[in-house]
């Protein structure tokens, strides 16, 4: 009994993902028969001015049908200097290097124009092509339109975005010497001759102590924070910035940071971060640390990731984000 | 012989799954546990990271205390605590967020309800501040 019950569940099971399986047919589609495009954006995270915004461009007709002529991108708003397509197409080799091969002569810029032209016969290429955000493009969209030329007479075309550009600015790999002073706006170190000149824009003050008994090491401190967080630091009258800063561990952002994580810091997170409550010193900061941080004056806030702080020395290197808010 | 191991131990589940604990304003399960008490607290500062030094901390039964030693520097105002409990007990009031221990003269003061909501301490968490 138990084995007939069994043989007819299964005949009733077999012949139901018959009929699942057979209700869309698969066709294998046409070869291509003209010239065709595809697009990809490579870079990813906030499109900050100064950036790259980086695209991968991919065109190919039949060999019967002919070669490749031109490849050719036009941006909404002209690129800032360094803009420029690849004249070499790129594959991945077996162990997963990607190998250029020279398809052209270097790519030529006119305004918003980048072309690349193909001295080589091809019919099938992949062009990178790399945007560096120009000043003008702040907080507004920018967006492109590939296009390739075959010698067959086709053209194809492939447009991408538009793409938010941040209203934030970015700044890498700033050193921080010991007893140097900082100013957000400026996103500089200021030696304390030069903040002497410039009180106003002084946010904290870097320094790194080795203290007995507790862990002090690298720290920011405000300028108007209590002695017993500026051993050894006579800070002027003059400097009266009480910068407000909360430390984050953790989340460091991609860009600054220039890891494999996928952590962004954007325009959204600097205008929404509250360090109302916070103090206005941090101490014993350590690498892939950071800080939030907010001016006296409101007018910025800022998030710096420390990319190196040795235990044993003084010296920093940070990277920042910084937003005008008001 | 084994059809009927099936059957009894199926039953067997089913009546032990189905004993029911009452449920608390919280949606917590009130169990027959009388254990009440804190086993260990961690504070946590902005960054999720221990604020602690590397002195114990100590947990006096008696006087109904927690003594804690921050390090130097520590924003007391933003602190994210973490008590251990004894099984099923809760904690009141409840951690939803950072702490503002800053004021150290009037310590934090948290109830421990045990399992079976009937026996319930409070206990002080005395905080200092590592000095160099």
């Amino acid at each position: 009994m138990y084995f007939k019950n069994f043989s007819i569940l299964s005949v009733i099971c077999l012949a139901s993902f018959l009929f699942v399986s057979c209700s869309d047919e698969y066709e294998v589609p046409d070869g291509v028969t003209k010239l065709t495009n595809d697009c990809i954006k490579r870079s990813l995270g906030p499109n900050v001015v100064g950036g790259q915004i980086e695209f991968a461009y991919a065109m190919a007709l039949p060999r019967e049908k002919g070669r490749l002529v031109s490849a050719r991108v036009q941006a909404s708003i002209s690129g800032a200097e360094g803009t420029y397509m690849e004249h070499r197409s790129y594959h991945t080799d077996d162990v997963g290097t990607d190998v250029g091969v020279e398809i052209g002569s270097p790519s030529e810029t006119n305004g918003g124009v980048t072309e690349v032209h193909f001295t080589v016969d091809t019919c099938a290429s992949t062009l990178r092509y790399y945007y560096i955000i120009p000043e003008e493009a702040r907080g507004r969209e920018v967006s492109f339109t590939f296009s390739a030329e075959s010698s067959n007479g086709q053209a194809v075309n492939y447009k991408m975005g538009p793409y938010k550009i941040s209203n934030m600015d970015m700044k890498l790999d700033i050193e921080l010497k010991n007893n140097t002073y900082f100013s957000i706006e400026d996103m500089r170190t200021y030696t304390p001759a030069e903040a002497a000149q410039h009180p106003e824009k002084i946010d904290f003050i870097y320094l790194f102590r080795q203290m007995r008994g507790v862990k002090f090491l690298h720290a920011f401190v405000s300028p108007t924070a209590d002695k017993d967080y500026l051993p050894g630091v006579t800070v002027p009258e003059s400097f009266t910035n009480s910068t407000k800063m909360m430390r984050v561990y953790a989340s460091a952002d991609q860009q600054l940071a220039r890891n494999e994580f996928g952590v962004f810091v954007d325009d959204v997170d600097l205008q929404q971060i509250d360090v109302s409550n916070s103090p206005i010193f941090v101490i014993n900061m350590v690498e892939t640390g950071g800080i939030w941080a907010e001016t006296a004056d409101g007018r910025y806030k800022a998030y710096i990731y420390i990319n190196s702080a040795p235990e044993t020395r003084a010296g920093m290197t940070v990277s920042m984000k910084r937003l005008k808010v008001r | 012989m084994k059809k009927y191991l099936f059957t009894i131990l199926t039953i067997f589940l089913i009546v032990v799954g189905c004993t029911k604990f009452p449920i608390d304003e919280d949606g917590l399960l009130i169990t027959d546990r009388e254990d009440c008490y804190i086993s260990n607290l961690e504070l946590l500062g902005a960054d999720q990271r221990s604020v602690l030094t590397e002195k114990l901390v100590v947990i006096d039964e008696e006087k109904l205390t927690i003594s804690a030693e921050v390090q130097f520097g520590t924003d007391l105002r933003n602190i994210y605590p973490q008590f251990s409990l004894a099984t099923d007990a809760k904690l009141d009031p409840k951690i939803v967020g950072k702490v503002d221990f800053s004021d150290l003269e009037h310590p934090k003061q948290y109830t421990v309800i045990s399992g079976n909501r009937k026996v319930r301490k409070t206990y002080t968490v005395l905080i200092t501040v590592q000095q160099p």
